[in-house]
């Protein structure tokens, strides 16, 4: 009881400029701008993953991973999860498919501290404030301290990520970045150098228009309505999402997206639809995929999307399910503006470690998640996964493992998304903003980004309303954890 | 030919356009779950040529399809029979049997029926949670093993069972047990299979609450595993072709066997008179 | 209904403890339906009001150890917020269209059906199975159905609509869904208007006929008429569980499933309650929305039941 209460203060201090008391796990710093930051007490945190229990436990100790990997990801994460439980005997992992990663959240949510949750579990990077606000997690901190861990071979841009108030709460695992994907063979029918895919928003429309009338396809260009998207050619151009430097010295209060830049975006976007030069497809749900399997049936040439979906994207090409001729190309995405001002954010997701039962003070399993979690960030496992899938690896040691290095080489188009990360600067801008209520400001953008396209709102108006959205859905979300 | 001949070849043509149109979607469904993916790179498939039932290993291997529908069956099952217990007893007590607050239990047993499942789910998921029976059949068959409109439906039958036969059956030494067992419930047997049939439907095409109380294949349900299919195939249209036919044929087959239950049941109270 | 109450008569000759025998009987008999009843309708139902005026914090929906947070009370804040915003009428108003666009659809397509299907031919047996099969599909099923071979790139036909699938066109997705909808509940309406259709006397259509009516006017004047109560049934048992509508949107996840033009209450329920941050207090006052809608159908039927009744 005395730790959920040391939590909650823990957590409750996050809200930027609110102040409050401070717990006995926290110590509380005012910074220049008036603005509250805090970390949290190593020594006590550390207790929440005992280190004697796992010595003492009954080996193998068993545990649960949730996690929501599909299609060529899942081969590979079972592959791995095979490989770690025959290469030792301490630990000893089953993998649970839980269909999505927002699915996971909502099953986890209904299990916490019970005897049928998970041990460790995958989420969005986007959950990362709501699972600290939970309680329900144990910081990766904890056993990273507990075992003096060394996690200087992870990319600081991802490890920053993950770290609120000094200390890290998840372990990074499933990191993508968005990535420009194109059909080369259409280039080609259009006369165009398929090794020069554009780089900007002005070439982005030409070419476009050049795939229309002349590629063969029915779109050059198709927009998946995601607002992750947004997000990232925000932080290309160098401008955060949610003020209080998006949300790393505060708690996010105000969206602060409605910049020119946006409405540049925005408004280039909106006209290559317009024109009939490109379509939209919703982001989620079934229709995710459909600006994927577009290239595959000859609707469009070009899009959008993770580079997670490379993986599958190349085994479904290899299947010779595609009714046109179909070779892939991936490209960076492209900037709004000539120059690069800031670098794409950290997309993807992480695995959390559950906090075990209440009452169940020292669980053996708490430790034996993090093994399996540190493992998952080692370079070997990062060289095998980012090449098996083209998530990207987030270990720097990986980037010079054969496993991965022999694949970029035969297939550059999975290096893309990793220079892109190694490209980008380390900035508020480029931290990946930490909001509360994630999810909904995101449902508030993807509305809006519905009415661009579909009823040909007016670009600035657009973002008025993912703003105004956003702003209540944040508020909702800070007024019920204050 | 005469006008007679063309009047009756129309009315079959307009009869076998209306089943087309019906059928269309099913068929069209049944025939493309016996179809290689590959064969539907050129088009949908109009006509099984080369069939082939490699979806269907699929669908109930690797989509779980299998496991889905053995978990469906014990859920609707248990509901099912339980719910006629339920149901007789309640109908009995109703018709047969004088006892204090007889009509207030009457109106708390109307009342489920405006009660709608959505005003309910909020509290009884964290009911299920603090009972420890999330993701467990437990979840999935309890809140459902009593209803109200069971219980109408059969004391609207047992009503009809004739006053003389409840006062030969108590000058014979019939006590209530005996009597509800040996002369109401084989009299109103149609009745009964009827709201069995009913409840069985019920049961089987559940769907907001399985989905809120399974987490995983051990316990979902095959109207959920539809989703769950459909997510991981979506570039393979004939798997999930496949695995939609598994879940729709059991259903089919036991209406096309309980037809007469059927239309007993789903029109009970609709068909006055 | 038919009065034949065992209470009028003998029941003073009864011993007083026949009677407690009965009562007792009868208890048994109810009380595990009782206790059913008690914690998974009427307790949750009564807790249904009370959640709206507490804001639930992020740690509280976290399973077991949910507890230890606090729910803060915020009086009727919420149901203000609620009740006067946009979201809520327009998922309403939304609601109100799909069940104007599939009950009455669905009943004059299952009475046209019915009317088709009513008369001596050889094999008609075969047709009334076919007209009657999508009884047995659910709404899982149908729109995994319609999905595949329309909704998705995917699917056979990829139905487009100013360049993007129809369930991603905010004018069409709202009445595809209703198609769907219609077509997996087209079996039980020609189901229930044909057994209604089957009750109608024939001598009084015969009679109709000597006197001279043709087919038209006999079905406008004769079957119609007393085909009204049925109809009237399954425009409110319809009706219901059209405005319950929610695997459909579940699993065709159309534009505007949010707060858009296919914002349906009970999806909401669902969405508010459970899915990212859990709103419990709004998610409740939409299902208090559902549940008036609900009552007043019940009400109606009800009263309309009663007339019948004594029309006879």
């Amino acid at each position: 009881m005395k730790r959920l209460i040391t939590f909650a203060a823990t957590t409750a201090l996050l809200v930027g400029g609110c102040g409050g008391s401070s717990g006995d796990k926290t110590a509380v710093t005012k910074s220049g701008a008036g603005v509250t930051t805090t970390s949290v007490d190593r020594v006590l945190l550390a207790k929440d993953c005992s280190t004697t229990s796992f010595a003492a436990a009954t080996k193998p100790v068993r545990i649960t991973y949730w996690h929501s990997q599909s299609q060529s990801n899942l081969t590979e994460l079972q592959h791995i999860t095979t490989e770690f439980n025959t290469s030792q005997s301490d630990v000893f992992v089953t993998l649970q498919d839980q269909g999505g990663a927002d699915e996971t959240l909502t099953k986890y949510k209904n299990v916490a501290g019970t005897s049928d949750a998970p041990d460790l579990l995958q989420l969005n990077e986007t959950s990362l404030q709501t699972m600290i606000d939970s309680k329900a997690i144990i910081p990766a901190q904890a056993c990273i301290d507990a075992t003096k861990a060394d996690l200087s071979d992870v990319l600081p841009r991802v490890h920053d990520y993950y770290t609120v108030a000094g200390a890290t709460w998840a372990m990074p695992f499933n990191v993508s970045q968005p990535v420009l994907l194109f059909n080369k063979t259409a280039f080609r029918n259009a006369g165009l150098d398929p090794e020069k895919p554009p780089t900007d928003f002005a070439t982005l429309s030409q070419i476009a228009a050049v795939l229309k009338s002349k590629g063969g396809v029915k779109f050059g260009f198709q927009y998946k309505r995601d607002s992750w998207v947004l997000e990232q050619f925000l932080a290309l151009a160098g401008e955060p999402y949610v003020d209080h430097n998006n949300g790393r010295s505060g708690r996010a209060a105000t969206a602060v997206f409605d910049t020119p830049v946006a409405v540049k975006v925005l408004t280039s976007l909106q006209s290559l639809v317009k024109q009939g030069i490109a379509t939209t497809n919703a982001a989620d749900g079934p229709e995710g995929f459909s600006n994927l399997i577009g290239i595959c049936n000859g609707d469009n040439a070009m899009t959008i999307d993770s580079s997670a979906v490379l993986a599958t994207a190349y085994d479904t090409l290899a299947k010779g399910q595609c009714k046109v001729k179909v070779d892939v190309g991936v490209a960076p995405l492209p900037l709004p503006s000539g120059a690069n001002l800031g670098g794409t954010l950290v997309g993807g997701g992480a695995n959390f470690i559950a906090r075990p039962a209440v009452g169940d003070t020292a669980s053996p399993k708490v430790l034996a998640a993090f093994k399996f979690a540190q493992y998952l960030t080692t370079a070997k496992i990062q060289a095998e996964w980012a090449a098996g899938t083209g998530y990207i690896p987030i270990s720097k040691g990986a980037a010079s493992e054969p496993a991965l290095t022999a694949v970029w080489a035969a297939k550059p188009g999975y290096k893309v998304a990793y220079d892109e990360l190694a490209n980008g600067v380390q900035n508020t801008a480029t931290a990946e903003p930490l909001i509360g209520a994630y999810k909904d400001v995101r449902t508030a953008m993807k509305t809006a980004l519905e009415s661009l396209f579909l009823d040909k709102v007016d670009p600035k108006r657009v973002l008025q309303l993912a703003i105004a959205g956003a702003n209540k859905a944040i508020s909702d979300y800070n007024a019920a954890n204050q | 030919m005469r006008a007679s001949t063309v009047r009756l070849l129309a009315r079959y043509a307009v009869l076998t356009a209306l089943a087309a149109l019906i059928i269309f979607p099913i068929y069209i469904t049944i025939v493309n779950s016996l179809m290689r993916p590959a064969a539907l790179a050129n088009g949908p498939a109009w006509w099984p040529s080369h069939p082939t039932f490699s979806n269907y290993t699929a669908a109930w291997t690797d989509a779980r399809m299998g496991r889905y529908l053995f978990n469906t069956t014990v859920v609707t099952v248990a509901i099912t029979s339980m719910q006629v217990v339920t149901a007789v007893l309640g109908g009995y007590a109703f018709a047969f049997l004088m006892f204090p607050l007889r009509r207030v239990m009457f109106v708390v047993y109307l009342a489920t029926l405006m009660i709608p499942g959505e005003v309910t789910i909020i509290q009884n998921v964290a009911t299920i949670r603090s009972f420890g029976w999330y993701n467990s059949y437990a979840a999935l068959i309890v809140p459902f093993v009593a209803t109200g409109f069971g219980a109408f439906l059969l004391r609207q039958s047992f009503l009809t069972v004739p006053r003389d036969l409840h006062d030969a059956a108590t000058l014979d030494g019939y006590g209530h047990w005996r009597f509800l067992w040996r002369v109401v419930v084989p009299i109103s047997r149609p009745a009964i299979g009827a709201m069995a049939l009913f409840a069985f439907l019920g049961a089987w095409n559940q769907y907001l609450w399985p989905l809120l109380v399974t987490a995983d294949d051990r316990y979902r349900t095959v109207q959920i595993g539809l989703k769950q299919l459909r997510g991981q195939n979506l570039s393979n249209v004939t798997v999930v072709f496949a695995g939609t036919v598994l879940a729709f044929l059991p259903i089919a087959l036991l209406l096309l066997a309980f037809s007469k239950q059927l239309v007993r049941g789903l029109t009970a109270g609709a068909v006055k008179g | 209904m038919r009065s034949r109450s065992l209470g009028a008569n003998g029941m003073a000759s009864r011993s007083h403890s026949r009677a407690r025998r009965e009562a007792t009987l009868a208890y048994i008999m109810l009380g595990p339906s009782l206790l059913i009843f008690g914690v998974f309708v009427f307790f949750p139902f009564v807790k249904n009001f009370t959640y709206p005026f507490y804001s639930q914090s992020t740690a509280a929906g976290f399973g077991a150890f949910g507890g230890a947070a606090k729910s803060k009370w915020v009086g009727w804040s919420q149901w203000h917020a609620v009740l006067t915003s946009r979201d809520f009428w327009h998922s309403a108003w939304v609601t109100f269209q799909f069940v104007v666009l599939t009950v009455p659809v669905g009943i004059g397509l299952g009475l046209f059906l019915a009317v088709v299907a009513h008369q001596r031919l050889r094999g008609i047996t075969i047709f009334r199975t076919i007209f009657s099969s999508t009884v047995a599909s659910s709404a899982a099923v149908a729109s995994t159905i319609f999905f595949s071979l329309v909704g998705t790139e995917s699917g056979l036909w990829k139905l487009r609509i100013h360049g993007h699938g129809v369930l991603d066109d905010k004018t069409w997705a709202l009445p595809a869904i209703a198609l769907v909808a219609v077509w997996q509940s087209l079996g039980l309406s020609f189901i229930v208007m044909s057994s209604g259709l089957q009750s109608i006397p024939d001598d009084l259509l015969e009679a109709a006929r000597v006197d001279g009516a043709g087919s038209l006017r006999r079905f406008w004047k004769v079957t119609f008429p007393l085909l009204s109560p049925t109809m009237f049934f399954a425009f409110v048992v319809g009706s219901i569980s059209a405005f319950k509508t929610f695997a459909e949107i579940d699993l065709l996840d159309p534009i505007g499933k949010e707060t858009g033009g296919t914002s349906l209450l009970a999806y909401q329920v669902k969405r508010l309650a459970f899915d990212g941050e859990s709103r419990t207090g709004q998610a409740a006052i939409f299902a208090v929305g559902l549940f008036v809608i609900v009552l007043l159908l019940t009400v109606v039927q009800m009263r309309l039941e009663r007339r019948v009744h004594y029309a006879r």
